[in-house]
């Protein structure tokens, strides 16, 4: 047992570090304003917000939201973003998109806009408005090579929170018909010993996963 | 021995210049064509050396040239998108003389007065920017004054560890040119002195 113990400590350290790293907190707040359900015909725009001045919904979020939203059961059709923001130039850009639902109301009397709409199905325009924000760093890593090899030594860990929130508009009533806020927190570890073991903890890609699977209900009207 | 002394100088020599040497970021992008309503004008545009030539120097804290953007071209494709949708005629013209003999309805020349850009290594945010200062000038056919007023543009996007410092300056220019192509195309008849001119039409 002894012996066994030995030749797996290593093993067991690095199990244990893994399970740590892959302890992530998401917690999901849903606040419902209104009655929602989609038809098969009907799809889903998801977008970035982008106002801020420091700092920017990022696309490869909204990207994993929607791709997330076709899968599974109940999937929903989701308009990419680019394509929509594309096809509605100029009326979705940072300094143009609609901010309440009061300017989107006044934007589909256009009629460019309302027609591109129909085209697409549009059903819902979802906003994302977050950032994955890198606190808590600790620990140092150094690395020396020399005539005998190369390695590292040290410890780092760091904290990521991934904070976003998804405003939901229903295109044919004009209303907002609710919000779903994200957080999720997780550790993660970067042991060195010889070679770095990056033990990442997926905060950003569980908020998304979260995010997408409570929008998909919210959506679907269960 | 003598030859691999060489070889490991030259490229220590190669580094060295590679390290001084500034970096040149020419922009590139394409850009979507505005959906918006057409006025019923026949427009001449013409654009200044001072506009198709641009490049902004961006130097570095010890003062050398570090950045050199290059984004006259893609100003002028930028306007070859966004005018014809707004105009029923477009015809570029190589002067303004050159315009007066065609019978247009009026001259438009862009110039571009400031360019600036921020680098997280200077602002320590996790954002590339670039603002764009513009002059819009509009001018009858016989090259009089109809409006004359500034506009800005700003583009900005996040740090990403994959991507190059040139190719997220690339990706904010392009965002800020986008973000030019927006507010142009819908405050063109918003703009007091050329709403005064449509009105007189």
């Amino acid at each position: 047992m002894k012996h066994f113990l030995g030749k797996n400590r290593f093993g067991i350290a690095l199990l244990l570090l893994a399970s740590l790293a892959s302890c992530t907190t998401t917690t999901i707040d849903e606040f419902r304003q209104g009655e929602t359900g989609i038809e098969n015909h009907e799809s889903v725009v998801i977008l970035g917000r982008r106002q801020a001045s420091d700092y920017e919904t990022r696309s490869k979020f909204v990207e994993c939201v929607g791709e997330r939203m076709t899968r599974g059961e109940n999937s929903i059709s989701v308009v990419p973003e680019q394509e929509f923001v594309d096809a509605m130039f100029p009326w979705f850009e940072p300094r143009t998109a609609p901010l309440r639902t009061r300017d989107l109301e006044r934007l589909m009397t256009e009629a460019v806009v309302s027609e591109r709409m129909t085209e697409f199905g549009v059903r819902y325009i979802v906003w994302l408005d977050g950032f994955t924000e890198t606190t808590d760093r600790s620990g140092s890593i150094s690395c020396t090579i020399g005539p005998g090899g190369a390695g590292c030594f040290g410890f780092g860990s760091w904290e990521d929170d991934a904070n976003f929130d998804a405003r939901v508009w229903d295109v044919g009533s004009l209303t907002n018909v609710g919000t779903i806020s994200t957080d999720a927190t997780g550790q993660s570890y970067l042991p060195a010993f010889i070679i770095p073991i990056p033990l990442i903890a997926r905060v950003e890609a569980n908020a998304c996963s979260r995010l997408a699977t409570q929008l998909k209900d919210f959506v679907n009207g269960s | 021995m003598t030859g691999r002394v060489k070889t490991a100088l030259i490229f220590v020599a190669a580094l060295y210049l590679t390290a001084c040497g500034v970096n040149n970021v020419v922009i590139e992008g394409s850009f979507p064509t505005p959906k918006i309503n057409k006025l019923p004008l026949n427009v001449a545009v013409y654009y200044d050396p001072a506009l198709t030539e641009f490049a902004y120097i961006e130097y570095s804290e010890t003062g050398s040239e570090e950045y050199n953007i290059a984004s006259g071209q893609s100003h002028i494709e930028l306007f070859s998108t966004v005018l014809p949708a707004m105009f029923d005629g477009v015809v570029v013209v190589n002067s303004i003389e050159e315009a007066k003999d065609l019978g247009v309805d009026a001259i438009f020349a862009p110039i571009i007065e400031e360019f600036q850009l921020a680098l997280p290594a200077k602002t320590k945010l996790d954002v590339y920017e670039i603002w764009i200062k513009y002059n819009m000038r509009l001018m009858t056919a016989d090259g009089d004054y109809i409006a004359d007023w500034v506009l800005t543009s700003y583009g900005k996007t996040p740090t990403e560890s994959l991507r190059s410092v040139e190719a997220a300056i690339n990706a904010a220019a392009i965002v800020a040119l986008r973000d030019l192509a927006s507010s142009f195309s819908l405050s063109f008849s918003q703009v007091p002195e050329v709403k005064d001119w449509l009105n007189t039409l």
